[in-house]
This record gives structure tokens, sequence and C-alpha cells, in this order.
């Protein structure tokens, strides 16, 4: 028998993230070795170790409306996005986790490590762009 | 166009450097991305950007698989892990920006010795890992009451619950900056590091900080590869076939942990990251020529280097951690 308490929840959430995110990954991979290309590009321009196809040349946006496709480069696009997003909700949860104990101070110290990601995600990108 | 085949073969070939290296990153307990880029950049010639990007992302594959195993078992305290994630994250964004420069202004050789130095400088932790399991209780300071960083926990080998509780929280922050700073600086989780900062500076018990900082090494590796995906490092088709390989490997590396009765195993594991370690930092000065050698005398040099440091510490560490595990029994025994 399980307790769901937080704990259970937040270990939980990060299995569930990775095993999709691995799923996701495996899944591309394998469509890409069959099909030989991916989001137009061709397999050795795709696989070649100086490849110059790096998450600069391919906009998220991109890479999800591939998925309809069937495209593999999408698919393994999408898998590492959720395998970042995962730890981002993890952090999530411990901010609701911790004010569900009422422990005001952690809830602050957790919303800092929450406020230091959304800047690596969203802000800093924003700013280099400039 | 390449044929199916071919195509199947470059996927194998970095999958099956991948569980190499999640395997000895786990028996090491270095964590996988220590291993990984010098497996990727030395035998495979990826450029180590894409290498570093790789690693990074099979690390949070990795720290969160087993990160949620542990917060089961509650050895991780939570409270201590997410503390000092506010120095980690905070590193890991100047270290990834940090990165940036170099490669932009083609110093990639600065991260090669880099990445040797902190290989070499990691072994002589890992090789002393085993002696300090609990350490001497210090009176608690004002931290230990402000952040909580009380717990407790049952140990399964000593068959009793242990009750701990940190000190000098700032001094850990400290340490967690740099380590988020060498995570985002060479896309490595750290844990070597992060396990310093909360073994020594914090007073905590092994236990307690390996899984914790297995606990932040995710959270870390998230901050870096969001930087890392916006400069173009995350080459997809490498970091999947490495996130792939590297978890195996590193679900592996747990089984066999348990199963591994002798304890000198593992100085063959310290051997070949001593190897590593010596081939990244010389090929580092070879790339800027200040040591300009063929690439088979970097290898022989690595070698004899290899043989001479592990016979070193076999004599400091190996014979003196036998001794203290005998002294260990007679208390307890």
């Amino acid at each position: 028998m399980v307790r769901w308490d937080m704990d259970y929840v937040i270990g939980l959430a990060l299995r569930i993230g990775v095993v999709v995110s691995i799923v996701l990954m495996i899944i591309g991979g394998t469509l890409l070795i069959i099909e030989g290309r991916g989001l137009g590009y061709s397999d050795y321009s795709i696989m070649s170790i100086r490849s110059r196809v790096n998450t600069t040349v391919i906009p998220p946006i991109t890479a999800l409306r591939g998925l309809s496709q069937a495209d593999g480069l999408s698919f393994i696009i999408l898998g590492l996005m959720v395998l970042i997003a995962t730890p981002v909700l993890r952090v999530a949860l411990g901010i609701a986790s911790f004010a569900m104990e009422r422990d005001w101070l952690y809830v602050v110290i957790t919303i800092v490590v929450f406020i230091n990601l959304m800047l690596a995600i969203f802000v800093i990108p924003a700013l280099l762009h400039l | 166009m390449l044929s199916l085949a071919i195509r199947l073969l470059i996927f194998v070939e970095i999958l099956v450097a991948s569980i190499f290296a999640g395997l000895l990153g786990s028996l090491t307990g270095l964590g996988g991305g220590t291993v990984l880029v010098p497996v990727l950049t030395l035998f495979l010639g990826i450029p180590i950007a894409y290498a570093a990007g790789a690693a990074l992302i099979s690390t949070i594959s990795t720290s969160s698989g087993a990160a949620s195993a542990y917060i089961r078992d509650r050895i991780t305290n939570i409270r201590i892990g997410m503390g000092l994630e506010i120095a980690t994250t905070t590193g890991s964004i100047v270290g990834s920006l940090t990165v940036a420069y170099i490669y932009s202004h083609n110093l990639e050789w600065i991260v090669y010795v880099v990445f040797g130095i902190v290989i070499l400088l990691s072994i002589i932790p890992t090789a002393q890992r085993g002696k300090y399991e609990i350490p001497d209780p210090k009176p608690p300071d004002w931290t230990t009451r402000v952040f909580k960083l009380q717990g407790s926990y049952y140990d399964d080998a000593l068959k009793m619950e242990v009750k701990y509780w940190g000190v000098r929280w700032w001094l850990g922050e400290l340490i967690m900056f740099f380590a988020g700073f060498i995570s985002g600086l060479l896309g490595i989780g750290s844990g070597a590091l992060k396990v310093l900062g909360m073994d020594w500076a914090m007073n905590l018990p092994m236990k307690v900080s390996t899984t914790t900082s297995n606990f932040m090494i995710g959270v870390t590796a998230a901050t870096g590869s969001s930087i890392y995906w916006y400069l173009g490092y995350i080459q997809p088709f490498i970091a999947s076939a490495t996130a792939i390989g590297v978890l195996i490997g590193a679900m592996a590396g747990t089984k066999i942990l348990i199963r591994i009765t002798n304890r000198q195993i593992r100085w063959i594991f310290l051997a070949i990251l001593a190897f590593l370690g010596m081939e990244m930092l010389l090929r580092g000065l070879y790339l800027n020529r200040m040591l300009v050698v063929p690439i088979a005398t970097q290898y022989t040099l690595s070698l004899i280097f290899t043989v001479i440091v592990m016979v070193v510490l076999y004599y400091r560490y190996g014979l003196k951690a036998r001794e203290v595990v005998v002294r260990r029994g007679g208390v307890h025994g």
C-alpha cells in the first residue's frame, strides 16, 4: 500500500518524466534510422559528428509541427524538452509541498530556485538575443 | 544519403560508448557525464561542445531516475538539497555563460584542461570513500536552527536510525556555487564537488550527501541545459543516443554495485578515470600548442601516469582503508 503524500507524488512525477522522454527519444531514434531524414535535413547532416543540425537551427515550434508527420527528429526534440522540463516540474511541486507544510522560509528558497530556472530557460536566451 | 546499416551503426557506436560511460560513472559514483565527455571527444572525435551538451542531458535522466528511488527511501534531505540549489543553479548560469565566451573565442583547450584537472582531483576523494561513513558530530550553529538542517534516516548497514544535523550552511552554499559553475562549464553533474560541500563543509553523513547531491544534479543540469539549448550545444541525435545509453549503463551499474563484494575492484575503475583525466589534460595542452606531441605519445604518457598514480594511491588509501574496516569491525563487534 502506498501513501499518496507529496514525496510520493514528486518521486512519481520524476519517474514518469524520465520514462516518457526516453520513450519519445527511442521512437524518434528508430524513425530517424528507418526514414533517413528529419525536418528537411538529410541523414548525413543530422548524424555526422560535426553536424550543424543543433538546437539553434530548429525552433521548438517547427519541431512540434513535425510530430503529426511522424518525423523522427521531432520526437527526439520533444523527448529532450520533456527531460529538461522534469526537474522544473519537480521544483514547482516542491513549492507546493513546502507551502502545505507551512514552511515559508523554504517556500521562498524554492521560489528562488524556480526563478533561476526561469532565468535560464526564458530570460537569459532573450537577453542574449538582443 | 547513408544506408540503413550505416545509420544504425552510427547510433549503436554512440549508444555503446554511453553505456560504458554510464556504467563507469555509476560504479565510481562520479556520474555518467564525467566519463562521457572524454569518451565522446577523445575516442569518437565529437566536438567538445556537443559532448558537453549531450553529457548534461544524460545527467538529467540519470539523476531524475535515481532521485525518484532515493526520495522513496527518505535518505535524501530535501530541505538541504533545495537550499543549496540556489547556489548550484546560480553557479550553473555563470558557468554556461562563461563557456559560451570560451567556445565563441575558440578557446576549447581551456575546457579540456579544466576537465582533466577536475577528473584527476576527484580521484582522491573517490579513493578515500568509505572511510568516514558517519562524521563526528560538530556543535550545531545558527544556520542549523534557521535552515532546519537536521534529519534522520535508517542505515541498513549499521542497522540503526542515524540522527544528524548540518552546520556551516554558508560554506556549503559557497562550494555549491563552484560546483554549479563547473557543471555549467564542463557539462557534468559535478557530484564529487557537491558531496565535498555537504560531507566536508556541512558535516553530513556520506549517505545523505550522495543521495542529496544526486537529487540536486538534475535541477542544476536542467539550468545549464536550457542555456546550452539556446547556444546550440545540444545536437539532438547525439544527445538522445547518449541519454538512452547512459541511463542503461547507470541502471546496470547500480545492480552490479550491490553484487560486488570485493571492494578492491574499484581500483580498476579509478585507473580508467586517471587515464581519461590525464588524456584530457594532455589533449588540451596539445590544442593550445603548449605541448606538441603525437597522439600516440599522449596515450603512452597517460598510461605511464596512470600506473604511477594508482600505485601511489593504492599504497596510501587502499591498504589504509582495510585497516579502518578492521578497526571499525572491532568497535562495533
